[in-house]
């Protein structure tokens, strides 16, 4: 096995620290054939794959998750996606989010209050994991009593029991997945005997050139908002959360500084990068970097080391909250821009304000041996302690 | 003067140049950036910069 393949099974494991395996790959192997897909580490190929959506498809193809059509935005690509991006996007802008803003500091403060006073937490357990569930319930207009029912579904397709990684069986999903379009379908008839203000009801009364959605293309985008908001907060809080209970001066620079919270958070999306690779697939025959690759074969541009490549950032290794420009691809790039980018912003900025506001410092217990999921960057527990704040 | 292009083909909507530049750029209703003053010196002409240098997408142009 060479060196660059045993980074790859790394990856695939989930990984402490992936960065020097972003750049080993990027030095040695840009473009390198792993067995699950041809895997990118050089921000100029990577950005092109991103952009040139007629020859990398992120058509269902590309990643199975137990759906039995094409989940929308993700799995369609333009043109037809961008009618979809239409009616989406404006659910979902800075200004929609800060409308919501209120409402989410709320509920972080509830969740603090839960485990303030014991001077110790499981911050993925207690905050990490329910936060953007709960988030999503209300976006949505579901009951908050389903949080735990969400959380099973949502494990089930992304983390299936007897699968690892890029390696997954469509019959170990199905079961999770039936039971998630199963459970839209009796929310979307709720929403159409009442509807309200959330973001169901705006996708009932959508409509394009005239005519409303169809319940399968209500389905399939409600199918996609469980699978891509939930996860991928979790995902980011628990890496920022290690990276600054690790990093005590960066810390206390959020406290002292707060203005450099945006910033900050824009950094930590860099060096993080939560979510470290997408998936594609080649629709034809084609040449990245010299390495020929077939039509219909996976391709993986790794966002990780696009956000670490010195072609881009200088000194990639500096975690430096004030970074300008910061041009990083946490959130991909092209047409298939994260959809929830700024959801994800107000959330991440909301959770460090309020948490450092109320608990500014605190450590990872002594003893704890951080394991980090595979493909998507959460770790299983975060057991952190911290000093109680006086009352 | 320096004059302030968005093209629109190239802007996804990952909002960056609102964000750090508000008072040259606004969001559509998609969240897509228009440019509110195209002609810009002093200190917007810095904001200007620094919302060209973080477009994602490279969608910004500046020009004399």
């Amino acid at each position: 096995m060479t060196e660059a393949e045993g980074y790859v099974d790394q990856a695939v494991a989930g990984v402490a620290e992936p960065q020097p395996m972003y750049k080993a790959l990027r030095e040695s192997t840009p473009v390198f054939r792993s067995p699950q897909a041809v895997v990118l580490s050089r921000l100029a190929d990577i950005e092109m794959a991103l952009k040139r959506t007629e020859l990398f498809s992120s058509s269902m193809d590309a990643v199975d998750l137990g759906n039995i059509r094409p989940l929308i935005p993700l799995q369609i690509d333009p043109p037809e996606h961008a009618k979809y991006r239409r009616i989406l996007d404006p659910l979902f802008t800075p200004r929609e989010m800060a409308r919501r803003e209120p409402r989410v500091t709320e509920l972080v403060n509830d969740m603090i209050d839960r485990f303030a006073d014991r001077g110790e937490c499981d911050f993925h357990e207690e905050f990490a994991v329910p936060l953007p569930c709960t988030v999503f319930l209300q976006l949505l207009g579901l009951p908050l009593e389903d949080l735990d029912q969400f959380l099973e579904w949502k494990d089930g397709v992304i983390r299936p029991e007897g699968d690892s990684g890029y390696d997954r069986s469509h019959e170990n999903m199905a079961p999770a997945a039936q039971q998630i379009y199963d459970y839209f379908e009796r929310a979307i008839d709720d929403h159409i005997a009442s509807p309200r203000d959330d973001v169901l009801s705006s996708l009932i009364a959508a409509r394009i050139e005239g005519e409303p959605l169809t319940r399968e293309e209500i389905l399939d985008i409600c199918f996609l908002f469980l699978i891509a908001g939930l996860d991928t907060v979790t995902d980011s809080l628990d890496c920022f959360f290690v990276y600054l209970a690790r990093h005590p001066e960066h810390r206390h620079q959020l406290i002292e500084q707060p203005d450099v919270l945006p910033s900050a958070i824009e950094e930590l999306l860099r060096w993080e990068t939560p979510v470290p690779g997408v998936i594609r697939v080649a629709t034809e025959d084609v040449e990245v970097g010299g390495c020929p690759i077939s039509k219909g074969e996976r391709v993986s541009p790794l966002l990780g080391a696009a956000n670490t490549d010195p072609a881009e950032f200088p000194d990639p290794d500096l975690v430096d909250f004030r970074r300008n420009p910061n041009r990083h691809r946490a959130f991909g790039g092209g047409p298939h821009r994260c959809l929830g980018s700024h959801l994800a912003r107000m959330e991440l900025r909301v959770a460090l304000r309020e948490f450092h506001r109320r608990i500014p410092d605190y450590e990872i217990k002594a003893g704890t041996e951080l394991a980090y999921t595979a493909a998507l960057r959460s770790v299983e527990s975060l057991p952190l302690t911290f000093p109680v704040p006086a009352r | 003067m320096t004059r302030v292009c968005v093209d629109a083909d190239r802007c996804e909507g990952h909002g960056r140049c609102y964000t750090l530049a508000p008072g040259i750029f606004d969001a559509d209703e998609v969240g897509h950036a228009i440019v509110r003053i195209e002609k810009v010196s002093g200190e917007l002409e810095a904001e200007a910069i620094d919302a060209e240098q973080n477009c994602p997408e490279g969608a910004i142009t500046l020009s004399p």
